[in-house]
């Protein structure tokens, strides 16, 4: 896995030509996304590319159903081949916004703050909220791993594992067992920037 | 001259609606040349302005030549020129009297209660001058007289960014908007911004039309349809991401107390705080293109 930063701000410098910092308005959202969706699809797989927002002004609803909640829609389903995304560098503000452009869409995004460390945006269900923090807190984990720390049956950590990584919020790695078989080691997102 | 519109001293929603009104029960229709006679406006704000702006754009659609009587006041006329109004009459008003000169008895100053002179919304770039304005200028108005803090800021230009978007998103027209800070002394003893952004598109009721007017049959009106866009999140589009920019500014708008009022084709829906009297509803207005929207945001405390 490769970890790649974005940075939205130098982005909307070279894509917008009115020079401005805020990303307002669904024409300039679709700019944006159209180059990150550019950037992702020339990334190799898998790869976990990190939105930078720092230097970003204002966000607004459009805009953040046009770049985030578009992009992670497109992500789940594929489009980009097997990448990954993170957002980072969020002001309260600005998630804030971006949070009622996922729920709506019943969409989630992983957010890396350094001062909090990593937080879900969006709608993620309870069960599955665990099941993240599990793989978040110990950044590896096998299915057997977690039935037995969440004293929860394979069929039921299995399910939960997948749908996470369905919804692209951790990774996973096909890796051959201490016992010689093969089996998946599902990982944090957050871990290849060190987090 | 044949017709002559008078709108009554104050030229604010309310006034404005009154000379709406005036106009829907006038003969106009026959008349190649028409009057506005501001010469008695006492006081006009941004709803008014841009109303009057709006109105003049309908008019010359229709063919219309129109003569602007400008205010005898000359406090008026220079709160007309400091919002920009006399650089955008250009090609909808005959001016009269036709030369204007407030060099010598105004100048722009920085203190100005003027959060945004009119500005034309054609363009996604227009709303981010917009936005950038209004950051500029936030610290000088909503923060020292509206006393925001950069959370309400930031909501209040995401608001206005929103509001602002509609015209380009669904009205498939050029639009307006104007902010001014005022002091409510009767009503609240506060301050407040007043928000006007206008279009003259195909309203919200045709903007919707394709996707609710078989929904609702006979029952499909100008009332409704604002409901349905205010209350409801309804868009034209089927993307469930579309169509809640406007819930969004309702949101914000009732958390902090303040009014928002929506007016397209021959009706209007207002969304009142509890310092504001009046009625929710008013169906059967006077026909007037496009979508009206005002919003009164409030000073926070106290």
């Amino acid at each position: 896995m490769r970890g790649r930063v974005y940075d939205l701000r130098l982005f909307m410098k070279e894509e917008m030509v009115n020079g401005s910092i805020n990303l307002v308005t669904r024409e300039t959202g679709a700019v944006i996304r159209e180059r990150l969706e550019r950037e992702l699809i020339g990334e190799a797989d898998p790869t976990v590319a990190f939105l930078d927002f720092s230097g970003v002004g204002v966000v607004d609803y459009s805009c953040a159903d046009e770049v985030i909640a578009k992009l992670v829609s497109r992500l789940l389903s594929a489009e980009y081949g097997d990448k990954f995304i993170v957002l980072e560098g969020l002001s309260s503000n600005q998630m804030e916004n971006i949070e009622v452009a996922l729920e709506r869409k019943k969409l989630a995004v992983l957010s890396l703050q350094e001062t909090v460390g990593w937080q879900i945006i969006g709608f993620l269900n309870n069960y599955l909220r665990k099941t993240l923090v599990s793989v978040m807190e110990r950044e590896n984990i096998t299915l057997r791993e977690l039935a037995e720390e969440g004293g929860i049956g394979l069929n039921t950590g299995g399910t939960r594992l997948l749908n996470l990584y369905k919804k692209r919020l951790i990774w996973r790695s096909e890796e051959v067992s201490r016992e010689g078989g093969r089996q998946f080691v599902y990982k944090s997102l957050t871990a290849v920037r060190g987090y | 001259m044949g017709l002559i519109l008078v709108p009554p001293p104050t030229v604010d929603e309310k006034g404005f609606e009154l000379f709406l009104g005036q106009f829907g029960r006038r003969p106009w229709v026959e008349s190649h040349r028409i009057g506005i006679d501001l010469g008695d406006v006492t006081f006009i704000d941004p709803y008014g302005m841009v109303g009057m702006l709006e109105f003049g754009y309908y008019l010359k659609s229709l063919g219309k030549e129109v003569i602007l009587r400008v205010p005898r006041t000359g406090e008026v006329s220079k709160y007309l020129e400091r919002m920009d109004f006399f650089r955008l009459h250009l090609g909808l008003f005959i001016l009269d009297p036709p030369r204007l000169d407030f060099t010598e008895r105004y100048h722009r100053s920085s203190s100005s209660d003027v959060l945004l002179e009119i500005t034309k919304i054609e363009k996604s770039d227009d709303i981010h001058f917009i936005v950038d304005r209004v950051r500029d200028r936030a610290g000088s108005i909503l923060e020292a007289h509206l006393h925001y803090d950069e959370r309400a800021i930031h909501h209040f230009i995401v608001a206005l960014s929103e509001v602002c978007q509609n015209i380009l998103e669904h009205s498939q027209n050029i639009g307006y908007v104007g902010i001014q800070k005022y002091f409510y002394a009767k009503s609240l003893a506060k301050n407040v911004v007043k928000i006007a952004v206008m279009d003259l598109g195909i309203g919200i009721k045709n903007s919707l039309s394709p996707r609710f007017s078989s929904v609702f049959g006979e029952k499909w009106t100008d009332l409704l349809a604002i409901e349905r866009a205010l209350l409801h999140g309804a868009s034209r589009y089927e993307d469930i991401g579309r169509g809640h920019g406007l819930t969004e500014v309702r949101k914000f708008v009732q958390e902090w107390s303040g009014k928002i009022s929506i007016r397209s084709g021959t009706a209007k829906f207002s969304l009142l705080p509890s310092w504001e009297k009046g009625s929710r509803v008013h169906s059967g207005v006077t026909f007037f293109p496009g979508t009206q929207i005002s919003l009164i945001l409030p000073e926070m405390g106290g």
